[in-house]
């Protein structure tokens, strides 16, 4: 009640004063200081991590600790531009059919072996293979052969042009190499070239890792990481705070001024690690008629969301791309509320007040989604609407929103990708993966479509930013905000600031040091 | 001998029992393990792919007697979520959970054992208040309160616990100790608030007969007619009571793991329900139901030991 009281009056009095509030991307933890060599890092870590291999893992958070047994054949800097990992150099034919790879020499992996081609070769057939169950396995689909004319070059030839391979490569999985071979034993021990080496987990307890000390961009400077995983919130703060981690992930929204107030602790935000959006299912009728997408769209004051549901830990947006990547289209503005021209529409769709009946499925899995329910209920009830709210267990949602389809209206959140043909293509295209929304739009397939095969990339930014001006005319979904990534850690942890690497998601601890 | 085979035949037929009571509701409920292993990969296809990959389509009583099958032969089966042989995910977990429990019960029984018979001694004066007073609340407040208490204050204002996790005792004993002290204690308080309660009017009623009278007239020291004499015959239902209780302590591990994050066998069973891995399910409830009914058939046998009167056969 009183909680409701306060988002109504805030809601009024910031107005629009958040919008595009340029958040800087790191908070007022930023450290300078010498790094010291050595020590044993405890980290919270939120989740428990499965299938070790990285490959196969589907899993961000058990990503988040392989990437620092791993690294892939290329990456990406702050502005998202491909650069050499693995590869020193790379090469893309005019015609984008062939992709020459020059591998950068003594890269040693874990089991003292040096990195070759074979291994490259090795690694990218395995992802391709559908045995494998590689996540990421449609990455190669248009691959033809890998060729590996000496121990450093390894050229792969496409079959038909495929703009986001290269990328594709610097994401989680896909281009991540490891030894020749050694596939089977991934999943229980996985070997990789990367800062860390994998010493042992005891399953659903702790993960235990050790400075790799041949690691090709020099050791990391802690001796050890002991990654505890401690999936419940609270739990992770109590750790935090009777000093027995140093560091913990995902700071429950509603901790976080409070521990950003405590100067015993730094607090590390990153803007954005997801992104959200509602969600109609396009095959039940009055969610194929876009009048009423748009009068629920016009029911929201995506403003107020973020304080009630985030608590202000997000921004609105209404570009579901990076912020900070090229295929954000800028010019897209949030749909404020108007419950006017919503019920305009609603009543030239042929629904007067009330008359209009459904489900909102939500899933408790994340906490902020029952809560913007909530919130959203009460609008749409100004609105007219008789709706009602459902809550679901995660895998109740997985079986009944995500497989089946079964729902009139639900939400849900990803991590956000700054590679659009994957976010582009998987979510709106009408046989993309993801596409569980039953999104059916010629406009959108032909763009989605065109810009796989288009190599230039302006021109295929302007692509993208067509599609989302075409999501967003339509309401084919609402988007809703960006959530904030947030850490807190003991004030002797020490680089804090290089932590996140660019993509928003990954962790990379060589950069952290302990003071003694 | 025959008693005990009875009751030997009636646990297994009852574990029997129990496990296709599991084996049916975890089939009912919706949603299975398919789709919460592809996540938000999943799609019709390929979790129909994996389902026939897991065996999940073929008829329930073939799916059943898969289980049994392996189970008979001491095969445990494979977590169809984690892709971890239970048996040695069993093996760590019940360790781990085994400890906690035996300490608080341990805790308990050693405390409330004190606190009844100061109680009944010092009846109705200030010590019996005190020690109902604690007993009330340790009955009346849930152990996630109590534990929530104990985390603020022995391990963020004293620092002299951890707050959670696990440590096996095989890497470090006492450290080990230290991190299962706290949920042992947060789980055995009502156990021992229970047990005190008992205590104090088993002590009371036993006080009041006649041969209590005899030992004190025969100028025996009143600590021995109170700890030889009254506790000896005092003590019977409430090591029934402890014994029955320790299936309710396994019983409610899952909250109290929670809390400590303390990966043992409720951690376990969490999250077998939480992503349906009925083979993972299966397991951990026969466990627990398991250990729930050897306790029982346990604490009937000490009888014949603590009261020489009673007898089976």
């Amino acid at each position: 009640m009183k909680r409701r009281d306060f988002i109504r009056h805030s809601s009024a009095l910031t107005g629009g004063a958040l919008l595009l509030g340029a958040m800087p991307t790191l908070g007022a933890y930023a450290q300078s200081g010498t790094p010291t060599k050595g020590g044993t890092l405890i980290w919270g870590h939120s989740e428990t991590t499965q299938n070790l291999d990285m490959h196969q893992t589907g899993t961000a958070s058990t990503s988040r600790l392989l990437e620092n047994i791993h690294d892939a054949i290329v990456t990406v800097d702050s502005d998202f531009n491909i650069v050499p990992s693995l590869a020193e150099s790379f090469d893309v034919s005019e015609d984008g059919l062939t992709y020459t790879f020059r591998l950068r020499p003594n890269v040693k992996f874990h089991t003292g072996t040096t990195l070759s081609s074979a291994d490259v070769k090795y690694s990218f057939e395995r992802v391709k293979d559908p045995k494998t169950g590689a996540v990421n396995f449609e990455v190669f689909n248009d691959v033809a052969e890998i060729l590996t004319p000496d121990d450093l070059t390894v050229i792969v030839k496409m079959s038909q042009p495929n703009a986001p391979f290269l990328a594709r490569l610097a994401e989680n999985g896909a281009g991540v190499i490891i030894p020749d071979g050694s596939g089977d034993t991934q999943g229980e021990h996985p070997v990789g070239v990367g800062p860390f080496e994998f010493v042992s987990r005891e399953f659903g307890n702790e993960v235990e890792l050790v400075r790799f000390a041949d690691y090709w961009q020099g050791p990391a400077h802690l001796d050890k990481i002991i990654s505890r995983e401690v999936t419940e919130p609270t739990v992770r703060l109590t750790g935090l705070r009777t000093g027995e981690m140093h560091i913990i992930n995902d700071i429950p929204l509603d901790r976080v001024t409070e521990l950003e107030a405590d100067s015993n602790f730094q607090v590390s935000k990153w803007f954005p690690l997801s992104w959200a959006f509602l969600n109609f299912n396009h095959k039940r009728a009055p969610f194929n008629d876009a009048r009423v997408r748009l009068a629920i769209d016009h029911m929201i004051d995506k403003e107020v969301l973020v304080q009630g549901a985030l608590w202000g830990q997000g921004e609105v947006t209404a570009s579901p791309s990076f912020p900070s990547s090229a295929s954000f289209n800028k010019d897209l503005s949030v749909r404020p509320q108007n419950f006017d021209e919503a019920r305009r529409l609603l009543q030239e769709a042929g629904f007067g007040p009330g008359e209009l009946e459904f489900v909102f499925k939500v899933t408790t899995n994340y906490p902020w989604h029952v809560e913007a329910s909530q919130i959203m209920l009460e609008w749409f009830r100004e609105g007219g609407l008789n709706v009602s709210v459902q809550q679901l267990t995660w895998s109740d949602w997985l079986s009944q929103c995500w497989v089946d389809r079964d729902y009139d209206v639900t939400m849900m959140n990803f991590f956000t990708l700054w590679e659009p043909d994957f976010l582009y293509y998987s979510l709106w295209h009408s046989t993309g993966a993801f596409n569980y929304r039953n999104v059916n739009d010629p406009v959108v397939d032909e763009l989605a479509q065109r810009a796989r095969v288009t190599v230039d990339p302006a021109e295929r930014t302007k692509i993208y930013h067509e599609l989302q001006q075409r999501v967003y005319d339509e309401a084919l979904d609402v988007v809703l905000w960006f959530r904030n990534g947030t850490l807190a850690a003991q004030n002797n942890v020490g680089g804090l600031d290089k932590l996140v690497h660019p993509n928003g998601s990954n962790l990379e601890f060589r950069h952290l040091w302990l003071d003694t | 001998m025959r008693y005990l085979l009875n009751r030997i035949a009636l646990l297994a037929l009852t574990l029997l029992l129990i496990s296709i009571v599991t084996f049916i509701l975890t089939n009912i409920l919706p949603g299975n393990v398919a789709t919460m292993i592809m996540g938000t990969r999943g799609n019709p296809v390929s979790i129909a792919a994996l389902e026939q990959e897991l065996g999940l389509n073929d008829p329930l009583v073939v799916q059943y007697g898969r289980w049994i099958g392996g189970m008979l032969q001491g095969d445990w089966g494979t977590s169809l979520r984690f892709k971890e042989p239970i048996g040695s995910l069993l093996g760590q977990k019940m360790a781990a959970s085994g400890m906690i429990v035996v300490l608080s019960l341990i805790i308990a029984i050693l405390s409330a054992i004190p606190l009844g018979v100061i109680a009944a001694v010092k009846q109705n004066r200030w010590p019996d208040t005190v020690s109902s007073g604690v007993a009330l609340a340790g009955i009346s407040l849930p152990d996630f309160f109590w534990g929530i208490v104990l985390i603020l204050l022995f391990s963020r204002t004293l620092g002299w616990l951890p707050s959670s996790g696990f440590v096996s005792p095989a890497d470090d004993f006492w450290l080990s100790i230290k991190h299962a002290l706290l949920p042992a204690i947060a789980l055995g308080l009502s156990l021992m608030a229970h047990l005190a309660r008992m205590t104090r009017s088993a002590m009371l009623e036993v006080m009041s007969q006649d041969f209590i009278r005899v030992c004190r007239a025969k100028g025996l020291s009143e600590g021995s007619v109170i700890l030889r004499h009254a506790l000896q015959n005092a003590i019977a239902p409430v090591v029934t009571v402890a014994g029955l209780q320790l299936g309710y302590l396994f019983g409610s591990i899952i909250v109290v793991e929670s809390l400590f994050n303390y990966t043992g066998m409720g951690w376990l069973t969490y999250q077998g329900l939480l992503n349906r891995d009925v083979p993972l399910i299966q397991a951990t409830v026969f466990i627990i139901a398991a250990v729930f009914m050897l306790s029982n058939l346990i604490v009937d046998l000490i009888y014949t030991v603590l009261d020489p009167r009673i007898s089976f056969d």
